[in-house]
């Protein structure tokens, strides 16, 4: 073992980091974390909370899965790895509840359901138990902050489209809606979650059409 | 040092220690930022009490007094906010906390059911104890855009000065599919499109916590109206100085 030690911010490194923004995607790529994607993005805010929440758990589960990784025994690694995701589940709220209530609030139940989000354990298993941890904190990030991409894409169009505001602020002038003698009435379709599939595929299609390697043939 | 970490040994000693590390961890953690999540908690009560009265920038301590009623609409020994952490397990002892501000108007608290867990609430009366002043809702996982939008400021800005008496008869508000109608604008409130199981449970809600507090309400609007004992003129005289 006679490597040579690598700069913090190599390009491999952050290749792990960025990798997962567009070619990489866990949400339009490899198909994982689409249940909360459905979930919560009805609304931007919601949304953003959520995203970050996981890019902290996706991150510090892949380092202390990284840091742990040649003592756990392969037999009950799936225990030990749901064990150290709750746990940081479990803490995240407990803090979000501590120290920033009203955000706390918002998220409700979606802080828990962090838990079975598929990417953190797909991350864990796939990456943070064969890497040292300073990689698999930065593909934790990325992959965790890739997700959030996907979700603040689909949130902004639902919200946009369902609600006629963004962040809770009205956009579509009042005049313009039937109520008021306009043309113009908010899509119910966008507030279900259908519509956050649907979404999802037209992202995918676009992502696919500019990275023709990821068609399948 | 040569181990084999499959072994049976093994997997069992470091489950054991894994479990203990990690309970010890969340222990901690839990019993430490308690203090902070219960005062966090019993302020956010207060201001939802205060805002319902729509009385956002007084002081709680010095506005509000609350006490315990039970079932006859007594008052009983035991203090009103901390019953609100736990508000069905007091309405099945059959104890009503009530708030009441300096200005003769009350505030009940309220509980139910809506589509994926409880819905909540504080209504505000005015003294005439029909009169609605305003109402604050919450909820724990109600759908975000649906349910949850009865937890908006417009939603609830409906019930002000909606009635819950017809007559002699307590009907609540109940909150309508496809709107409000004409001939009952009284007791009626817009529901919301798509969340019309949410809408069902704050209407049951509604209606179920208030009459809890049937007798309360009764024995203040008969006070209102009567003033049989001098006790009570003076009561009724200062919530008239007080408007």
């Amino acid at each position: 073992m006679s490597k040579e030690k690598e700069s913090l911010f190599s390009a491999k490194n952050m290749k792990y980091l960025t990798g997962p923004f567009g070619a990489n995607n866990p949400v339009i790529v490899q198909i994982l974390g689409i249940c909360s994607a459905l979930a919560v993005t009805v609304q931007l805010k919601p949304a953003i909370v959520m995203a970050l929440s996981v890019t902290a758990v996706t991150a510090f589960a892949n380092l202390v899965m990284s840091l742990l990784r040649n003592g756990i025994p392969s037999r009950i690694r799936i225990i030990v790895q749901l064990v150290v995701i709750a746990a940081l589940v479990i803490l995240v709220d407990q803090v979000l509840k501590a120290f920033v209530y009203d955000v706390s609030k918002q998220l409700s139940v979606y802080v828990g359901l962090i838990i079975t989000n598929c990417i953190v354990m797909g991350r864990v298993e796939a990456f943070a138990l064969g890497n040292k941890p300073w990689p698999a904190f930065l593909d934790g990030l990325g992959n965790g902050l890739g997700y959030g991409l996907i979700l603040v894409i689909v949130a902004f169009f639902r919200e946009l489209f369902g609600s006629g505001s963004l962040f809770g602020i009205r956009l579509i002038p009042e005049s313009w809606y039937i109520a008021e003698g306009g043309f113009y009435s908010n899509t119910g379709l966008m507030l279900f979650p259908p519509m956050a599939l649907i979404i999802v595929g037209c992202i995918i299609w676009v992502h696919r059409t500019k990275n023709k390697d990821l068609q399948e043939k | 040092m040569a181990m084999n970490k499959n072994s049976n040994l093994y997997i069992v000693v470091y489950s054991t220690i894994m479990v203990v590390v990690v309970a010890t961890l969340l222990a901690v953690a839990a019993l430490s930022l308690q203090s902070r999540q219960q005062a966090n908690m019993l302020g956010e009560k207060k201001q939802a009490i205060l805002s319902s009265l729509g009385a956002s920038t007084e002081n709680y301590d010095e506005f509000v007094t609350s006490k315990v009623l039970n079932v006859e609409g007594a008052e009983v020994e035991g203090d009103a906010l901390d019953l609100l952490f736990d508000l069905k397990g007091a309405f099945e002892n059959g104890t009503y906390p009530i708030f009441e501000a300096k200005n003769g108007r009350v505030v009940i608290p309220v509980y139910g059911s809506g589509l994926w867990g409880p819905v909540w609430g504080y209504l505000a009366l005015e003294p005439d104890m029909n009169t609605v002043v305003g109402i604050v809702l919450d909820h724990a996982g109600e759908t975000p855009g649906l349910g949850a939008e009865i937890a908006t400021p417009k939603h609830q800005a409906q019930y002000v000065g909606k009635t819950i008496f017809e007559g002699e008869e307590l009907v609540a508000i109940t909150l309508k599919k496809g709107g409000a109608t004409e001939a009952n604008i009284q007791h009626e409130v817009d529901a919301i499109s798509g969340g019309t199981k949410t809408c069902d449970g704050v209407s049951a809600m509604l209606l179920n916590s208030l009459t809890n507090y049937l007798p309360y309400l009764k024995a203040h609007i008969a006070s209102a109206t009567e003033c049989a004992c001098e006790e009570c003129a003076e009561e009724t005289l200062s919530n008239v100085n007080m408007e």
